[in-house]
């Protein structure tokens, strides 16, 4: 039987390939689930892909212009990558930044989620719950209440001259500010992932390799680790995604002190009107990512991530 | 058919026509009733519900309006296609006379209609004003409203207005001043702040000494920042002692902080500068402008007669976010709406003579080489 439908499907296969182009599309249009997928195509190609192909096109315009697909330059690309160029000072601080981030929330986040995998349990859905809350209020306004805190004569510095103990250390407008603001601000975007991942180690293997003489640090180094990559990949893919893109840190609690690569687009698409330039800046920063997602993808299993087999 | 480069960038520019002219389509067919429709692309104040809810239920009019905090973004996007989407323009006094007006991007005004709003105007607003006016000087171009000096911000306590005043731009040039200072976050302006804390005239050409002396500055003053942000970063920062003045402010930036009762903070107006005349201080007005919309909504004339109203009038210069002065309180209807304390947050007190300090808000011929140097200067100020 097996061996029957291979036999049809292989004669098949060179007929479609000679069918019309019309026939084929109307075979390919038969199927209700490419019919049912055009939405989501539709959806996709107009609010993904259309803004995409929008800003690679700006970015071979002439600079200062706005003869998109009228005029084909490299010279924004000729300009960034020109010795005189200090854009690669904010790309540097970015990735810094977002390297930073990731190192530290993962060293952070593994003990919450170890905690919340296999000690808190019944608690671990409050927990989970008061990590995610402060995601429901907007980060420019989680960020002001933190210069709010900070600020001189404000939470903490007030009420420590109040005690008498002298007030605070100064602490904003600092690269320091920016990369606690990032910490906090991305904290449950490693924290889930890598919980998701812990949760992947099954508890029997712990147990097994306790029975066979591993002390705590094998235990973690030889299975857990391993078991829990997908997750921790993802929570750490997923930060520096973030990361990388940030700018409310810089401006809010870093009173710009650096300039971070999202800035320089920003002003590139504002004061400088300077929109090719913006868009050459984008196109390396979203060819970096892309990169780099594509990089940690080809060592993820997603299939088995997601407990389809 | 052979492919080549040509053939694909004929490819994407009709893909990308299609893709650009897709979230239009519908505005396009929607131009053939626009009775009831009205689009505003302004600074922010036009666009809050107190001065727009009041036109709507009277007009039983849709009225769309977008807020953007620089002049150049705006004239872009009518350059980009966009008169066909707004009727209405607001920005500051150069850019309708000396660039949209000659591009074509706006068109006239009915003088006989809308100049005798200016007989009601304060004094120098008098007709035919300058910034209403094409180069010829027949043709009105836009109203105005809002106006202000915006020069720097000091805490008097801190620095009190007399030496403020006095000492001017080269407060910034001060290296005991170094980490009390801010910068607001408004580059157009700060390049305008830098030339002059430069001791040089930011309206002309200049020289490539002058650019290299441009530089330096930029780049001592901006090592030399706390921090750089927005109004409410300015303002907060004011008042926590974080820094004793900040670049780039007037009474638009620091109207809400006096508003709440700090009346300490105060725009300066330097008594004197290397502008023309001496001049130590630059003040903006505001123009609004019919855009070249083929199909212009009757009611942009309409809004622009409304906001002329005395209780108009004061509301917009008390909107949401700034206050600010408003040619309308030449009118003694308008004026005696004001309070003491609208009138303190707006620094009326010292608004002639600030005024009378000032040049008005140009267009500096190498802006986007200036721009650069500034923006390569705050990237090493970290």
């Amino acid at each position: 039987m097996s061996n029957a439908m291979t036999e049809t499907t292989l004669a098949g296969a060179p007929e479609a390939a000679r069918a019309p182009l019309s026939a084929r599309f109307a075979a390919l249009w038969a199927a209700a689930g490419v019919r049912c997928a055009v939405p989501v195509v539709v959806l996709l190609a107009a609010g993904f892909l259309a803004p995409l192909i929008a800003i690679f096109a700006y970015s071979f315009a002439p600079p200062r212009s706005f003869d998109v697909f009228r005029a084909f330059s490299l010279a924004n690309y000729a300009e960034l990558f020109s010795p005189d160029n200090t854009v690669w000072l904010s790309f540097a601080w970015s990735i810094g930044f977002a390297l930073v981030t990731c190192a530290l929330l993962a060293v952070i986040s593994y003990p919450i989620a170890y905690g919340m995998v296999f000690l808190f349990g019944r608690w671990s859905s409050l927990v989970s719950v008061l990590f995610v809350f402060p995601l429901f209020v907007s980060e420019n306004v989680r960020l002001y209440g933190w210069v709010l805190f900070f600020i001189k004569n404000g939470v903490l510095d007030g009420s420590l001259k109040w005690l008498g103990l002298g007030g605070a250390p100064e602490v904003l407008y600092t690269p320091g500010a920016i990369l606690a603001g990032m910490v906090y601000t991305y904290l449950p975007f490693m924290l889930f992932p890598l919980t998701l991942g812990l949760s992947m180690v099954p508890r029997d293997l712990i147990d097994a390799a306790r029975d066979l003489g591993a002390n705590r640090f094998q235990i973690w180094r030889e299975v857990e680790v391993p078991l829990a990559m997908p997750g921790i990949l993802i929570g750490m893919l997923l930060t520096f995604v973030l990361a990388i893109g940030a700018v409310s840190e810089a401006k809010i609690l870093g009173g710009q002190s650096v300039i971070v690569i999202s800035h320089d687009i920003e002003i590139a698409f504002t004061y400088a009107q300077n929109w090719p330039l913006g868009s050459a800046l984008a196109v390396l920063v979203t060819a970096f990512i892309g990169a780099l997602t594509l990089a940690v993808f080809a060592r993820l299993d997603l299939d088995r991530l997601l407990g389809r087999r | 058919m052979t492919m080549n480069r040509r053939s694909v960038l004929k490819g994407m520019a009709a893909g990308g026509l299609a893709l650009a002219a897709s979230p239009f389509a519908g505005a396009r067919s929607a131009f053939a009733a626009r009775e009831k429709d009205l689009n505003i692309l302004c600074w922010e104040g036009y666009n809050s519900a107190q001065v727009l809810d009041p036109f709507r239920k009277a007009h039983g009019a849709t009225v769309k309006a977008e807020s953007l905090t620089n002049d150049p973004t705006m004239i872009n996007r009518l350059r980009a296609g966009e008169t066909n989407v707004w009727d209405l323009i607001n920005v500051n006094n150069p850019w309708a006379r000396k660039v949209m007006y000659p591009e074509k991007l706006i068109r006239p005004l009915p003088r006989e209609t809308f100049e005798p709003y200016f007989d009601k105007m304060l004094p120098q607003f008098k007709p035919p004003y300058k910034w209403a006016m094409d180069d010829s000087g027949t043709e009105l171009l836009g109203m105005c409203q809002r106006f202000g000096p915006y020069s720097f911000v000091v805490n008097t306590k801190k620095i009190d207005r007399k030496t403020a005043e006095d000492v001017g731009w080269d407060l910034f040039n001060d290296p005991k001043l170094a980490g009390r200072y801010g910068i607001l976050e408004s580059d157009d302006w700060n390049v305008f702040g830098l030339f002059v804390v430069a001791g040089i005239d930011p309206f002309k050409k200049h020289t490539p000494d002058e650019m290299a002396k441009f530089e330096e500055t930029a780049k001592r003053v901006f090592k030399g920042a706390k921090l750089i942000g927005d109004i409410a970063a300015m303002n907060q920062a004011l008042i926590s002692g974080e820094i004793d003045l900040h670049l780039t402010g007037g009474t638009y930036s620091v109207s809400p902080a006096r508003a709440d009762g700090y009346p300490e903070m105060r725009g300066i107006t330097p008594l004197r500068g290397p502008m023309a005349g001496g001049k130590g201080g630059i003040a903006w007005i505001e123009v609004t402008s019919l855009v070249n919309n083929p199909q212009l909504s009757p009611l942009a004339e309409t809004f622009l007669k409304y906001v002329q109203q005395p209780e108009v009038a004061h509301t917009v210069a008390f909107a949401e976010g700034t206050y600010n002065p408003v040619t309308q309180m030449g009118n003694p209807d308008c004026f005696k709406l004001f309070t003491k304390t609208e009138l303190e947050a707006i620094q009326w007190d010292s608004l002639e003579e600030d005024m009378a300090r000032c040049v008005e808000y140009d267009i500096v011929p190498d802006y986007d080489q200036a721009l650069d140097i500034m923006t390569a200067a705050k990237r090493v100020r970290g």
